[in-house]
């Protein structure tokens, strides 16, 4: 899908390119990390260690390598494409994270319509508002744009409208998102294979969580499937206070359908359905707060035997920002729970703290440096690994990103 | 005229329009002015022309604007483009028109088309003032972007050969300021 927008995107681009002046963006952006972790085994070598870095892999290590591209078509048309690499066991050594097509017609008595059509995140992260879906508040974002990072794309149709009623001269904006989706069917497998985790790592449109399944009879960890022949869709609902609070909600059901099996990637249509909400408060002498709540269920039904996972996590932000400096620090509460059994293999209970200082030079240079605890409470690390249930993970990193970017 | 907020500080960059009431005045010609584009804000971020008067969208990012207003004053939408330039948006009708950039959601900015013989900002310390105003009966208006109150604020003046000193003090606070230092780069 995400495949066939891009090259539908470049076809249109070619024709219409000739037509109209208009400037192209593009962003190149190497982002290097110096680490020190004493990370159990990471979740992407199909351990059930929290951290994207483990101790195996502290030192000199590629953040990420990423390239966008930005394309107008006509005058209210667009087509975006994101493409990274991680520099980890994925199966494609560069991939897609993003890429669609915007329409986006001039408002018009106060209201303004937008659709999106390709593969991209529903609009649900407060915190992830810099370029590439990061958060500029501290390197590894908080455990609900994790997930969704790791987990979830809208690969469909979305429309929105915007009530701009800042331009009418109200104190408020309105706007209302739908959209309908397939190829996620996966959504909620990683959640049950190793809960939350906290990292950056954005999971590729062609490509799988990290290193390949070492289990032969375990889902090969690749998220963006038709399985079921079902359309997903999401509801939501933003309102702003001038440019100083949002407060956003969405409710995202892909029903699937959970006794479907795809066999080449061993994994179930996971029926995935939550609610989350999002509130971020700025002022102006450069204080953020965001709050973020996320609230729902995974179920599969092999052979029609249900199995439940329950999941929900809260986080909480408070950011304050001096010129180029930034200073966060950021809690995370997260729990999933397995068939209604806090001990049962699959449930989870963590929490984590996140403190962050970050630095822009210039349009060019972004410098950060974060330390991050998550202490967990895992029942599956001891019937699977034998380690200790409980893990105590921390970790440092620095890391130093030059950001090129440009038009013609 | 000397102009408060609520709190007591000094209101500055407010538009003041005088009219006169009796006898009537001829309005001002028209001008020509100009709204720039630069480094993804609206230069002025309030601009005030006379009835019938051109504007220039020039754009001096390197970047693509949007530019459009739904205000009922003046409908209108405009894609700039880099080094591409347009020709002026003339406003035949007064009111308050509402700059917004399709691409940009942050970008505000605002066009006072005024019928008003007498017209122009507040300074710093909220003062304004119109030299040898004749004698007679003028009405006098004002308006911010942040008034959080009636959308204007009015007074009538009788002027004569002494001068004539209006002292407004909005009876609510203004809205807050748009933030500023935040990013670009970030999502609104």
């Amino acid at each position: 899908m995400g495949l066939l927008t891009r090259k539908r995107a470049i076809c249109l681009a070619a024709f219409l390119m000739g037509t109209q002046a208009q400037a192209a963006e593009w962003e190149l952006a190497l982002d290097v990390r110096a680490v020190s972790s004493d990370g159990r085994e990471s979740f992407l070598d199909n351990g059930q260690g929290k951290l994207r870095f483990d101790d195996d892999h502290e030192g000199i290590q590629l953040g990420r390598l990423r390239a966008a591209w930005n394309q107008p078509l006509g005058e209210v048309f667009s087509a975006h494409v994101e493409a990274s690499t991680w520099d980890d066991d994925d199966k494609n050594p560069i991939d897609l994270t993003e890429a669609y097509v915007e329409y986006r017609p001039y408002p018009r008595a106060g209201l303004r319509s937008r659709l999106r059509l390709g593969a991209f995140y529903p609009p649900m992260s407060l915190e992830n508002r810099a370029i590439g879906w990061e958060t500029p508040y501290t390197i590894t974002p908080s455990a609900i744009s994790s997930w969704i990072g790791e987990e979830i794309r809208t690969i469909g149709l979305e429309g929105q409208v915007d009530w701009l009623g800042t331009r009418l001269g109200h104190s408020f904006d309105l706007q209302l998102t739908a959209a309908v989706f397939g190829w996620n069917d996966p959504a909620g497998t990683m959640l049950s294979a190793h809960g939350f985790a906290l990292h950056d790592r954005q999971t590729t449109l062609f490509g799988r969580v990290g290193a390949p399944q070492t289990n032969p009879e375990y889902a090969a960890k690749e998220l963006f499937h038709e399985i079921d022949d079902r359309p997903g869709y999401y509801v939501g609902a933003q309102a702003r206070y001038l440019d100083r609070a949002v407060l956003n909600l969405l409710h995202y059901d892909n029903r699937a359908d959970p006794t479907v099996e795809l066999p080449s990637i061993r994994d179930f249509a996971w029926l995935t359905r939550f609610d989350a909400a999002a509130l971020r408060i700025e002022t102006q002498n450069g204080w953020t707060a965001i709050l973020q709540a996320l609230d729902g269920s995974t179920y599969i039904a092999p052979g029609g035997y249900w199995l439940d996972w329950e999941f929900d996590s809260q986080s909480a932000l408070v950011a304050k920002r001096v010129g180029a400096h930034m200073v966060a620090v950021r809690y995370d509460a997260f729990n999933v729970l397995f068939q209604h059994d806090p001990a049962a293999s699959g449930s989870e209970d963590g929490h984590a703290w996140a403190l962050a200082y970050s630095f822009d030079r210039g349009d060019h240079w972004r410098f950060a440096v974060e330390w991050l605890r998550v202490e967990s409470d895992v029942p599956t690390r001891v019937e699977l690994l034998g380690e200790p249930a409980f893990a105590r993970e921390s970790k440092l990193e620095f890391s130093a990103r030059y950001l090129l970017s440009g038009s013609f | 005229m000397t102009a408060w907020q609520h709190d007591g500080k000094a209101l500055a960059g407010a538009v003041v329009t005088v009219e006169a009431e009796a006898p009537a005045l001829p309005a001002p010609a028209p001008a020509h002015a100009t709204m720039d584009q630069v480094n993804l804000s609206f230069v002025p971020d309030v601009l005030v022309v006379p009835v019938h008067s051109t504007v220039q969208f020039p754009n001096s990012d390197v970047i693509s604007h949007q530019v459009y207003s739904f205000s009922s004053a003046r409908r209108f939408q405009l894609p700039l483009y880099r080094g591409k330039p347009y020709p002026p948006v003339t406003f035949d009708e007064p009111g308050v028109v509402t700059l917004g950039c399709n691409i940009h959601d942050n970008m505000l900015a605002y066009i006072v088309v005024t019928r008003a013989p007498y017209f122009g900002r507040t300074d710093a310390g909220g003062k304004w003032a119109v030299p040898n105003l004749p004698a007679g009966r003028f009405r006098l208006r004002l308006w911010h972007p942040l008034l959080n109150e009636p959308l204007e604020v009015e007074r009538l003046i009788d002027a004569g050969a002494a001068e004539a000193l209006v002292e407004i003090r909005l009876a609510r606070p203004l809205r807050p300021a748009p933030l500023t230092g935040r990013p670009h780069s970030w999502d609104y």
